[in-house]
């Protein structure tokens, strides 16, 4: 099981976001997708999980074109979306049964799964109160609840640890590897560097919509002779001298 | 610092934000003129009509020869006006306090609370005196004409318009400060208390402000006016008051005429000006603990214990779209008070239809309700029409688009299965509340066979008007973003008011008759369970021939081209 992405492409008006973008994920590995602001990371997450449409190239599933049956790809797919956007007059019970309905999911055990998704994210106590009262942590948590609600083939995770405590996303990272040796497919896009290199076994660059980068960790370390994935992330994608721009703020705002 | 600058900036942000531009799609370009526009439009509409009608109502009052009818027009203005500054100020319930995401950006920053007080409220009421002002552009001046005493004179007129456009706002501000007032004093409750209280004090007042308005009695005369048995009730009707002080400022009628109405005068500007004093304090009082609370407590409405049961609508995705559909309508408080507005304007059509009827048949409220008749068929069909135009309304509001992600990833049905989730919704939050109340007040005063009857009547035409408007739905309501100007809904609702009551009337009169013959009646059931099949069939072909995927962004229909000139 493999999720391939094959010369994808995205334009919007007078902006290429996604230039030609080529990489494998396979099932059992977790690969990290990095790139700094604004490289099209979560344009590619948008155009894999089909929220918007790619202006060239195509995306593969279990080699299919995803674009061929769309639905069924969807059923496969568990996606934590960058912003924690939710209905948020609804509960996070309510939400999760929900996402289980539109997923056509068996009523019993989908509540049974729900109910141990909420008391092992320690939402149980909460359950009926709306989210719009949640914090961002626990927003999270709904959303990474619905999205392994249906036990997924792939698991896209867009900044998944944003506002999650110590322990839960201690309890996260532990999951994700553990899903990766059942062997799902996890692409799992993250700033946090440190986390991406204990998490992932390999990874993709992108720099200005196109891969810089695409190999496992050890590797890069010795093809570029560098310690960390932090040193070679900076080298590959990093233009600004970040000592000398920090330097400069200092010196605009004393005026 | 400075703080004229600091309320400027402030004060444009609160007024444009009356308007939620988050609801428009992206062809609106975030720009909510169109949507301004429509509001103003719908307002300068109804100012049209009501200046015809001043026109109508000036010239019976010259007739009459009495000044009845021109105190009763008075007051239907007066009361009309008190009405709809009633209902912006429970429609602007949300904004008179700055809300969770105001005070978390402007509380780190060096803005003085007076700043934040004084251009909420410079907003709030920049908005409502707009609203008034647009409503009565042309009325404000085409009653005081038609109504002033023949041989006024210029300077007679002109002393009426301007006694008319003071009295006008003097009845405005009174249940703008009595909203404020009772706000003010909610608000000392614990925050999710006040949030919880709030609906249902909106409620209430709405029901107030409406019942008020309706079913006030018509005191028209300078002896009912003095009667001693009238003075209690008129010591509760605000629009008595201010039709006094309208007389007394105008000062155009007799001595007999003074004596009654200077007491209602002296009341109209007692109640307002206490009204405005304690609003002002409350308010004062209660902001600034509003602001801390703000902060401090969660801004949401606990929680009820075990959730909120709801059948199954069909398979799970069916279910789901329409739980959806159904929770969002009972929990957002924007697209309910559109929804009591739709519901309003028909209880107001229905009132007038009765009390109309009332009087020209000679006949008590118990002969309407309590009897088998044409009058109550044509009320709960006016009924089901509002609550169904309203509902289908607010079906193509959106709540959070940001939020609209979660039916794109997941397999959710497009098709005839999205439109049959939507169908449900419509009619369980339309029309099954209207013939559950229906079959509540028919089954108790009437027999019950006329009473299933129409009931079933009532289901059939429900289901009819669904299917109609469902045609070429291709959406999950609440999620798609709105184009103002796409849809005419409100538009046709306004223009075709009064044919839609004729043709109503007409129906009503023809079940009457068709229930008297069980073969007539049968005839009617067959038409229409014929027509509501029809209906179906056809939309649901609609649904299948057109593409199965669901909208969620509104777009400008294909004979409009924009060119896109100036760049």
């Amino acid at each position: 099981m493999t999720l391939e992405l094959r010369n994808v492409s995205k334009r919007f008006p007078g902006i290429l976001a996604v230039d030609n973008v080529s990489f494998q994920a396979r099932a059992g590995e977790i690969t990290g997708y990095l790139g700094p602001n604004g490289s099209g990371k979560s344009t590619t997450m948008k155009m894999i999980t089909g929220l918007i449409e790619t202006t060239a190239g195509e995306v593969f599933f279990d080699g299919r074109p995803i674009r061929g049956d769309l639905l069924a790809f969807k059923q496969r797919m568990g996606y934590v979306p960058e912003e924690p956007y939710l209905y948020s007059h609804l509960s996070g019970l309510e939400y999760l049964i929900m996402v289980g309905q539109l997923r056509d999911l068996p009523a019993k055990p989908t509540a049974g799964r729900i109910d141990g998704l909420l008391r092992l994210l320690s939402l149980h106590s909460d359950r009926h109160v709306p989210i719009s009262s949640y914090s961002k942590g626990m927003r999270q948590k709904v959303l990474l609840s619905a999205a392994l609600l249906h036990n997924p083939d792939l698991l896209l995770l867009d900044e998944p640890f944003s506002g999650l405590d110590v322990a839960t996303s201690l309890v996260l990272r532990g999951l994700i590897q553990e899903l990766a040796t059942r062997g799902k497919v996890v692409l799992f896009s993250s700033h946090e560097l440190d986390t991406v290199e204990r998490v992932c076994s390999h990874v993709v660059i992108l720099h200005r919509g196109q891969v810089v980068a695409d190999d496992s960790i050890g590797r890069l370390r010795t093809l570029m002779s560098l310690p960390t994935l932090e040193e070679i992330f900076s080298q590959l994608a990093v233009e600004q001298d970040t000592a000398a721009v920090s330097r400069e703020i200092a010196d605009l705002i004393r005026g | 610092m400075n703080t004229q600058l600091q309320f400027r900036v402030l004060y444009r942000q609160f007024l444009f934000r009356l308007m939620d531009v988050e609801w428009l799609s992206a062809s609106a370009r975030g720009d909510a003129s169109g949507l301004l526009g429509q509001f103003g439009s719908l307002l300068i509409f109804g100012s049209v009509g009501l200046s015809w009608a001043a026109i109508a109502v000036g010239d019976e009052a010259r007739r009459a020869a009495t000044v009845a009818p021109v105190w009763a027009a008075e007051r239907f203005m007066v009361s009309l006006t008190m009405l709809v500054v009633g209902v912006f100020a429970l429609l602007n319930w949300d904004s008179t306090f700055p809300d969770r995401a105001d005070v978390l950006v402007l509380a780190p920053l060096p803005v003085r609370g007076r700043a934040l007080l004084a251009a909420k409220i410079a907003a709030a009421a920049s908005a409502l005196g707009l609203t008034v002002a647009a409503l009565n552009s042309l009325a404000g001046f085409a009653w005081p004409m038609a109504l002033a005493p023949a041989g006024s004179g210029l300077v007679g007129t002109l002393r009426f318009v301007a006694a008319f456009w003071i009295t006008l706002v003097a009845a405005g501000a009174f249940p703008y400060c009595a909203v404020l007032g009772v706000q003010a004093a909610a608000a000392q409750l614990p925050r999710r208390w006040y949030l919880r209280a709030s609906s249902v004090l909106q409620i209430a007042a709405f029901i107030v402000f409406l019942g008020v308005t309706l079913f006030q009695p018509s005191l028209n005369t300078a002896a009912a006016l003095g009667a001693p048995e009238n003075q209690r009730t008129l010591s509760w009707l605000p629009s008595y008051w201010f039709t006094g002080l309208l007389s007394e400022l105008s000062g155009a009628f007799s001595a007999e005429a003074h004596a009654v109405m200077a007491p209602l005068a002296w009341r109209a500007v007692l109640s307002l000006a206490a009204a405005i004093l304690v609003a002002g304090g409350a308010f004062l009082l209660s902001y600034f603990r509003t602001l801390r609370k703000i902060v401090e407590e969660p801004d949401v409405v606990p929680g009820s214990r075990g959730g909120i049961w709801l059948p199954r609508f069909g398979n799970s995705p069916q279910t789901a779209l329409t739980q959806f559909a159904i929770r969002t309508l009972l929990r957002s408080r924007q697209h309910r008070a559109i929804l009591a507005f739709y519901l309003g304007a028909g209880f107001a059509i229905v009132a007038v239809y009765l009390d109309g009827a009332r009087d020209m048949m000679h006949l008590t409220w118990m002969d309407i309700v309590g009897r088998v008749n044409g009058l109550m068929l044509v009320a709960t069909l006016l009924i089901l029409c509002a609550s169904w135009l309203g509902t289908r309304t607010v079906f193509s509001l959106p709540l959070d688009l940001r939020a609209n992600w979660l039916f794109r990833v997941t397999p959710a049905p497009g098709g005839a299965a999205s439109l049959a989730a939507a169908r449900r919704a419509l009619l369980a939050l339309s029309v099954f509340p209207v013939v559950a109340a229906s079959a509540a007040l028919l089954l108790w005063f009437w027999p019950w066979k006329p009473a299933a009857e129409h009931l079933l009547i009532l289901g059939l035409l429900g289901s009819l008007l669904t299917d109609i408007s469902l045609r070429g739905f291709r959406k999950i309501p609440f999620t798609c973003s709105y184009l103002p100007g796409k849809s005419k809904v409100h538009m046709v609702f306004w223009f075709g008011i009064v044919p839609a009551v004729m043709v109503i009337h007409k129906l009503g009169g023809l079940e009457q008759r068709a229930m008297a013959s069980p073969r007539n009646y049968w005839e009617i059931i067959l038409i229409l369970g014929a027509g509501a099949l029809a209906a179906r069939m056809v939309t649901n072909m609609s649904a299948n021939r057109s593409q199965p995927e669901i909208q969620y962004e509104e777009s400008a229909s294909d004979e409009l081209i924009l060119l896109g000139l100036n760049g």
